[in-house]
Formats: C-alpha cells, structure tokens, sequence
C-alpha cells in the first residue's frame, strides 16, 4: 500500500514538472522536437493501417456497399472536430485563469486545425449523403450544428487577428473559444433530442457498437491516427509560433545563429 | 491558487454557466423548429393544413408499395407501427427503398389525406452489417411491425 502511494507521488510529481515544462516556451521547444516526430510517425502507421484494413479487409456493408468506406474518414474527423474543440477550450481557461502563455499557444494554434477537420466532416458527409440519402445537404439539427461549430472555429480565428496586440488578442479569442463550448454537447446529443435524417450513434451505443468488430477496427485505428495527426500538426504550428513570440528572447536568437552557422559551415 | 486566481475562475465559471442556461431556454423555446420531420402518429393525432409543406417519416408498410397507371408514380404507406402515412411520389425512389427502410417524404397533402411528396430521403440508421449476413437483416426489418408493441423508434 505504501509502496503504491510512493509510485503515485512518484508519477504524479513527474506528471507535475513535465506539466510546468510545457508552460514554458523554451522547454516546449526542447521537448517538440523529440516529441513531435513521433506523433507525426504514429499518425502515419496507425493510419496506414486503418486505411488498408478498411479499404481492403472490411466487408462491404449489407445495404450500402462499398460506399460505407467513406464512414473511415468521415466518423473519425468528425469526432476530432468536436476533441480539438473541447482541447483548445480548456487550454483557452487554462490560460485564462492562470495566466499561462502556453495555454494561449495552445488555442490559437488548434482553431485552424479544428476548422479544417470540421469542413472534412462536412464534406465528407455530403458526399456520402447523395448516393445513400439522396440528398447533399439538409437543415437538420446535426448538420447544421456542425455547421455552426465551423463558424465558431472561424469566428476564433477572426477575433485573434482582429487586434493589434496579442495579449489582448489572445485573451479575447480564448474567451471566445470558452463561451462557445456549450455547441459541443449540442452537437453530440442532436441526434438524440430531436428527430434528425443523421442516424444516431453506432459506435458508443447503449449496448455496445451495433457495428462487427471487422467493421470497428480499422474505424479505431483512423480514430488513433487522426488524434497523433492533431497532436503533430497542433505541435508543428505551436513551435512556429512560440519562435514568433519569443524572437526577441536570448534562445531563439541562439538557435537562429546556430542555423546560420549550419548552413555556412 | 492565490486570490485573483480564483477569482478568474468564479468569472470563467459564471460566464460559461450563463452561456449555457441561456442556450439551454432559446433551445426550449425553439424546441419544435430543431425536428426535422413528424411521425405519422403525429400527423394524424395534430391533424395537418392543406398546401402546407410536411417532413414525414416513417419505415416503409410491408406490401403497400403500388405503382399507378402512368408507371412513374408510386403510392406506399409510411409507419411507425401505431399510425400510417399515404405517400405519393413521382419519380426515381431511392436505393434503399424497400419495406422495413426508414424513409423521409417532403410535401404536401392536397384534396386526399395523402401526401403528395416532392422529395423522398432514405433514412440510414445506425446498424452496419457484413454482406453475408443481409437477407436475414433485411427479412427482419421488413417484418417489424409483426413483433412490435407500440410505436418504434428509427
């Protein structure tokens, strides 16, 4: 028991400093370079994976056919619009309460990743609609919320490159980001609280999936893959504007002389 | 946490509690306009408006699909196990017509109590199963009703 709660503190305390780390730019940079392949290599293998199986091994749906295939990109990017959401949120709280400049990083650097993942959720969509539905588009309360949580994605990016000043910037898009996160249950629970042309929810039933595992595992290894995709491209933009933040501070001119060096060595 | 910490945090906390009361009453308010289509139970309990334009949903009656003299128009009944619906169409039904399907019809009831639909949707539902085993799902679908109690959901 005692050992246990040694391992606790242990793992906790690590949690804890690599958590103050990240608060500061520097350490992130230090840390994103390690970090930031190995998502990208993650996303890649996982999703290769997902792709093969659910384009060659998954069986053809009973009803739909072949053309349930799409359903491995749309559901996972879907589910990542409504996952970036809630992480650039929290991060815009965070950096609100606590007043930690990472967090900002954090917001600022999700709402374009979050933006283009809920346009491939439409797009997507659409596409499978005609031949299934008959039909590219309806104004049910599905589609239509997501449509709005693509606004809310924009309308961020638009107050954060509204000011002039990025302190205030950056605490007027968070605020944005903090109110708008009641759209995410809305979005969720439509197909639940009202009557929609989307069907309801297969993978998180009640009851378990209502989809065979041969059908569900390719969906779960896009599902990883998009999630390492964010965590990539969310650490590549954080990098380039931590640089741009910090370009008068001692380190980003260090690294900047030593790749001067490099390229003139 | 020190004091303006915490204070940040109440702030933070009553801004997001507000914004969602406020949306959870405009979303009360606006209940009926978030449906996107009725039942056939509740168009013949509400009764309907001539020359409106209705959204009616309802899974297709086993054996009411007819096709009419002009052989481009369709008559079929929708229903929720309780109710149905009188549907006429003309034009291309959509691939997944068929009896047990969900379908959605958009128009309007003319002289007759039915529907005269400009538009006819198939409504997926949330069941995905291999090819194999499709005959039997199929047969289960379109014989739903038989086992059904009350009204379904779809």
């Amino acid at each position: 028991m005692i050992l246990f709660i040694g391992f606790f503190n242990t793992v906790w305390d690590a949690l804890g400093r690599f958590y103050h780390r990240l608060g500061s730019p520097r350490e992130f940079y230090k840390i994103s370079n390690v970090v930031t392949p190995i998502f990208g290599i993650l996303f890649l293998s996982l999703s290769l994976v997902g792709a093969y199986y659910g384009l060659f091994v998954a069986p053809a749906d009973y009803q739909q056919g072949d053309s349930f295939r799409i359903l491995y990109v749309h559901v996972p990017v879907a589910w990542m619009s409504l996952f970036v959401y809630v992480t650039m949120a929290v991060a815009a709280a965070i950096g609100l309460i606590w007043r930690i400049k990472m967090a900002f990083v954090v917001t600022i650097c999700s709402a374009p990743i979050g933006a283009a993942f809920t346009a491939l959720a439409l797009l997507t969509g659409s596409i499978w609609g005609k031949p299934i539905w008959g039909t590219w588009w309806v104004w049910d309360a599905r589609l239509t919320s997501e449509l709005i949580l693509f606004f809310l994605y924009l309308g961020i990016m638009a107050t954060y490159y509204a000011f002039e000043e990025r302190k205030t910037a950056e605490k007027a898009a968070a605020l944005v980001s903090v109110v708008g996160v009641v759209i995410v249950p809305i979005i969720h629970y439509s197909v639940e609280w009202w009557s929609s042309l989307h069907q309801g929810v297969t993978v998180f039933a009640k009851g378990g999936p209502k989809m065979p595992a041969s059908m569900l595992f390719p969906l779960a290894m896009m599902a990883l893959g998009f999630m390492f995709y964010y965590g990539y491209a969310l650490f590549l933009s954080m990098r380039h504007t931590v640089l741009k933040n910090e370009q008068s501070s001692r380190w980003v001119k260090e690294l900047a002389q030593n790749a001067e060096q490099a390229t003139h060595s | 946490m020190s004091p303006s910490q915490r204070k940040r945090l109440g702030i933070i906390f009553l801004v997001l509690a507000g914004v969602a009361i406020s949306a959870a009453l405009a979303i009360m308010a606006m209940q009926s306009s978030f449906e996107y289509f009725k039942t056939p139970s509740e168009i013949n309990t509400e009764g309907f408006e001539k020359n409106q334009t209705y959204k009616i949903a309802g899974i297709v009656r086993k054996g009411s699909l007819q096709r009419l003299d002009d052989g481009i128009t369709q008559r079929f009944r929708v229903t929720d196990c309780e109710q149905d619906v009188v549907i006429q169409y003309t034009g291309l039904l959509p691939d997944l017509f068929r009896e047990g399907q969900a379908i959605v019809s958009v128009g309007k009831f003319t002289d007759e109590p039915a529907l005269i639909a400009s538009q006819v949707l198939a409504k997926h539902d949330e069941n995905y199963v291999p090819n194999e085993a499709a005959d039997a799902v199929m047969l289960q679908q379109a014989n739903k009703c038989d086992q059904a109690d009350g009204p379904i959901d779809y």
